[in-house]
């Protein structure tokens, strides 16, 4: 019973952390209307953040956050228009263009850090690395605890910025309908590139964390695009509410699969039951509006 | 006008029938290191086709291709081993109805639904297939599985050759030269007027699809036997995809011969880099930076180059003032 | 479709009418495109759909057509109903449309536009029915363009070519001459009635009076997502509260 409460708490720690990137990846879709294949590289990219500024420089690897979302965020805000570009080109088919864009770009991303940094495995150090809570009959690793509350407080800066600010207002009017807001004098192409910028400084962040959690190499960001994929999936493209509970659910699942069954299924069940709610429910069974 | 159309179609048999006489006896022309080179070249020329059948010409882009191209690879595997030990050519059709049905699976529900969602679909079923054949038992699991060796340079090259031809000349008859090709880009470009204009564009989208899977797993199917040894990464890995994204990109979506052209091109470039660096990671990041310079700066690959119509076509405009301005 | 054809031919006194729609509702939210729709197209006859922008004209050709499926009513199409049916298999009993902003086949050529829209059906002789319908739309040196690179005009003769080639029994054409040059109009007006005359029915939507009463045999009113009244055009005109209030120009 301890083990189940205990793994149920992991999952849904690790949860939180997943739904930060989530949401941003949502907003981008909606605003964009492109699925980005390159989130799991910007989580990696993040963690080697952390890693370089905790080893190389002997910082704690918590002040990586606030970096990672200038420096990313800057990237992102750069990469957005030509996203941007590409997927309102008057060329051929350019919502495939787009695809093969990003798609491109994780490849490369992957590429370069392979060549750049190897296969070795890397992890962020923090002062709270190797500590752990307990809260009456389960234990936690505090590391998990502090990130899952990073998480929430970025996540609920997103909520607040998106829900009371006018910024915020045109962002959901754009992820709603573009041609509408396009209408009301929203600046669709400087949009795109802020929310670009907005998602990209997150999802770093994010990688920040996980690789204070977990490890990082350049091979694992191909599971956090499966993680950005399946929460697209079950909440439906787009859905940024659906997001939050689909990512607490993805990290129960994948807590309770490697507690259980072991930790080389764990990828196995999260893409099956990303397949069959696919085959099942393909619009996704969890959605709902902006 | 006519004339010169006549003309030009005569002069394109004969470099095809040039071609097919150079590759028919290329085998006795270069030594097997080389034999070995053009045998792969064939079969990347080959894959890539296969994924432009649905990528190129019903713009529905397949990120897990190389699902196929594993299920035929490893249903050869399975049935060349005991207990079936089934003669090599009997495994093909069974490898191909394999895909056919798994095609059927995730197409049917899928294909419907905008193209992103099928994109993930079919990422997602490559990698549960790599996943599943890593931690199965009857699959050989992380090791992979062998095959009766056949150590014969030019079966292989000629069974990659016919599979090759004869997957462009379906390509050309069915997409270049039938209704069914003009139904195909039709429902591509304008999926509500196709439907508008009778066309079944559920039926038609997946007919497709299962054409251009069954293609991929007829190669799967040669290559494991051509191997000898196959495990999960290396038929069902991701790069396979990768590789066939770029060499469509490259030679041009949606043509006949881009894909020959990027295929061919791409894989020479990946075996010099391969014999003075090795297997390296850095060509990870070339085939990245491959694609976002195409999509950027290319888009219609090297065959919109030439394209007399269609695509950006600056190279045959060109040629096309030139003539203009000879015949003033 | 032969057989939607032949029927439309040899029985006109068993039905005169290829279309009746009855009670046809759609509602997009709270939005009421169509609110109880009733009205029917006769054999052999051009019926003109008229209305103020929003009235529900172009949600109905969406309706009958199939592209959108109804929330509830009849769509009754050459004596079978087809409410609810995908597009694809109205299409194939012998209905054809054009949209309001063209929705050609843009990576295609000219010619491979007009026999895509042969590809499902008539395809005997498709080739030279292509050669045919260039020569009639004056698209012969366009032929071999792509269709992204033709004009807004040749655009809507495209989209109107597609569905002469589908050999149709009844052609839902949705403002296919607006914004057209006279003279290319006049191609369209003129090819509507050479097929009118050899036994196509016609249901267009139209904004210009002067094209409405030169090539309408019956006119149809729609406003708020209902046929108001329907009749001759003069008896229309006539009605002067008519066209008051549905096209706000009086006489």
């Amino acid at each position: 019973m301890d083990l189940f409460l205990q793994t149920l708490l992991n999952g849904l720690l690790i949860g939180g952390v997943i739904a930060t990137f989530t949401i941003a990846f949502q907003l981008t879709f909606g605003v964009l209307h492109v699925i980005d294949f390159a989130v799991g590289g910007w989580v990696v990219l993040g963690g080697y953040l952390g890693y370089y500024m905790a080893s190389g420089l002997g910082l704690d690897g918590f002040l990586a956050i606030p970096v990672a979302f200038v420096l990313f965020g800057a990237i992102g805000y750069l990469l957005g228009p030509v996203l941007y570009n590409v997927r309102n080109s008057r060329t051929a088919r350019p919502e495939l263009m787009a695809l093969a864009l990003t798609f491109g770009l994780f490849t490369l991303l992957r590429g370069g850090m392979l060549t750049a940094w190897g296969f070795n495995t890397r992890s962020v150090a923090t002062a709270l690395s190797g500590e752990s809570l307990t809260l009456g009959p389960v234990t936690v690793p505090l590391i998990r605890v502090a990130a899952a509350l990073f998480a929430a407080a970025i996540a609920c800066s997103l909520f607040l910025f998106l829900y009371r600010t006018r910024y915020g207002l045109a962002i959901r009017a754009t992820a709603e309908n573009r041609n509408n807001a396009a209408l009301m004098g929203v600046n669709i192409r400087r949009l795109s590139a802020n929310v670009y910028g907005l998602y990209a400084g997150i999802t770093a962040m994010a990688g920040v964390l996980m690789g204070a959690i977990y490890s990082v190499n350049p091979e694992v960001g191909l599971r956090y695009t499966l993680f950005a994929f399946f929460v697209a999936v079950l909440a439906g493209l787009g859905s940024v509410g659906g997001a939050v509970v689909a990512a607490l659910l993805l990290g129960v699942i994948e807590a309770y699969v490697s507690t259980y069954v072991g930790s080389s299924y764990s990828l196995l069940a999260i893409f099956a039951t990303l397949f069959l709610v696919l085959l099942i429910s393909p619009r996704g069974i969890l959605r709902r509006g902006l | 006008m006519a004339a010169h159309a006549i003309r030009t179609r005569w002069l394109g048999f004969l470099f095809l029938a040039a071609m097919l006489v150079v590759l028919a006896v290329l085998p006795w022309a270069i030594n097997n290191y080389w034999l070995r080179i053009a045998t792969g070249a064939l079969m990347w020329a080959g894959l890539a086709c296969s994924w432009n059948m649905l990528g190129g010409y019903a713009g529905y882009i397949n990120f897990g291709h190389s699902a196929f191209f594993g299920l035929g690879a490893y249903s050869s595997a399975l049935l060349m081993n005991d207990p079936f030990g089934l003669p090599f050519l009997a495994t093909i059709p069974a490898g191909m109805a394999v895909t056919a049905l798994c095609a059927v699976a995730i197409g049917g529900p899928t294909l419907r639904l905008r193209g992103a969602y099928f994109a993930i679909a079919t990422w997602a079923f490559a990698e549960v297939l790599i996943q599943f054949a890593t931690v199965m038992d009857f699959t050989g699991g992380t090791g992979g599985i062998g095959l009766p060796p056949f150590l014969n340079e030019r079966f292989f090259y000629f069974a990659m050759l016919v599979a090759a031809v004869l997957t462009y000349l379906v390509t050309w008859a069915l997409f270049e030269r039938s209704r069914f090709g003009l139904k195909v880009k039709a429902l591509r470009d304008h999926e509500p007027a196709a439907e508008a204009m009778g066309i079944n564009t559920a039926l038609v989208k997946l007919q497709a699809f299962v054409l251009s899977a069954v293609a991929a797993s007829v190669f799967g199917s040669i290559f494991a036997y051509w191997v000898t040894f196959i495990n999960p990464k290396s038929v069902f890995g991701g790069d396979i995809t990768d590789q066939m994204v770029v060499m469509v990109l490259l030679g041009g979506l949606g043509s006949l011969w881009g894909p020959a052209i990027g295929g061919v091109a791409l894989f020479v470039v990946n075996r010099l880099i391969w014999m003075n660096w090795g297997d390296t990671a850095f060509y990870i990041a070339i085939l990245g930076a491959a694609i976002v310079l195409v999509v950027l700066f290319l888009p219609n690959g090297i065959a919109g180059l030439f394209a007399r119509r269609g695509g950006n076509g600056a190279l045959a405009k060109a040629a096309e003032k030139l003539v203009r301005g000879g015949e003033r | 479709m032969s057989v939607a054809m032949s029927s439309a031919a040899a029985a006109p006194a068993q039905a005169d009418s290829i279309l009746v729609v009855r009670g046809l509702h759609k509602h997009f939210g709270g939005i009421k495109a169509a609110n109880g729709v009733d009205l029917e197209v006769r054999r052999h006859e051009i019926a003109g759909l008229i209305g103020p922008n929003g009235s529900g004209k172009s949600t109905l050709f969406s309706l009958v057509s199939g592209t959108v499926p109804p929330d509830s009513g009849e769509i009754r199409f050459d004596g079978r109903e087809i409410a609810g049916m995908s597009a694809h298999r109205i299409a194939r009993l012998g209905l054809a449309r054009t949209f309001q902003i063209p929705a050609l086949f843009e990576n295609m050529s000219v010619r491979e536009n007009l026999l895509a829209a042969a590809a499902e059906g008539h395809w005997a002789g498709a080739r030279e029915r292509a050669e045919e319908t260039l020569a009639l739309l004056s698209l012969e040196h366009v032929a071999d363009n792509r269709a992204s690179d033709l004009s807004g005009g040749q655009q809507k003769l495209l989209e109107f070519g597609r569905a002469v080639m589908r050999q149709a029994s009844l052609i839902l054409l949705d403002e296919v001459t607006a914004g057209v040059h006279p003279n290319i109009r006049r191609i369209i007006l003129d090819a509507i009635v050479r097929l009118r005359d050899k036994g196509v029915s016609f249901l267009i939507i139209e904004h210009d009076m002067e094209m409405v009463r030169n090539v309408c045999d019956r006119i149809i009113v729609m406003d708020s997502g209902r046929v108001v009244t329907s009749g001759a055009f003069e008896d229309i005109v006539r009605d002067s509260q008519v066209m008051q209030t549905y096209l706000g120009r009086p006489q």
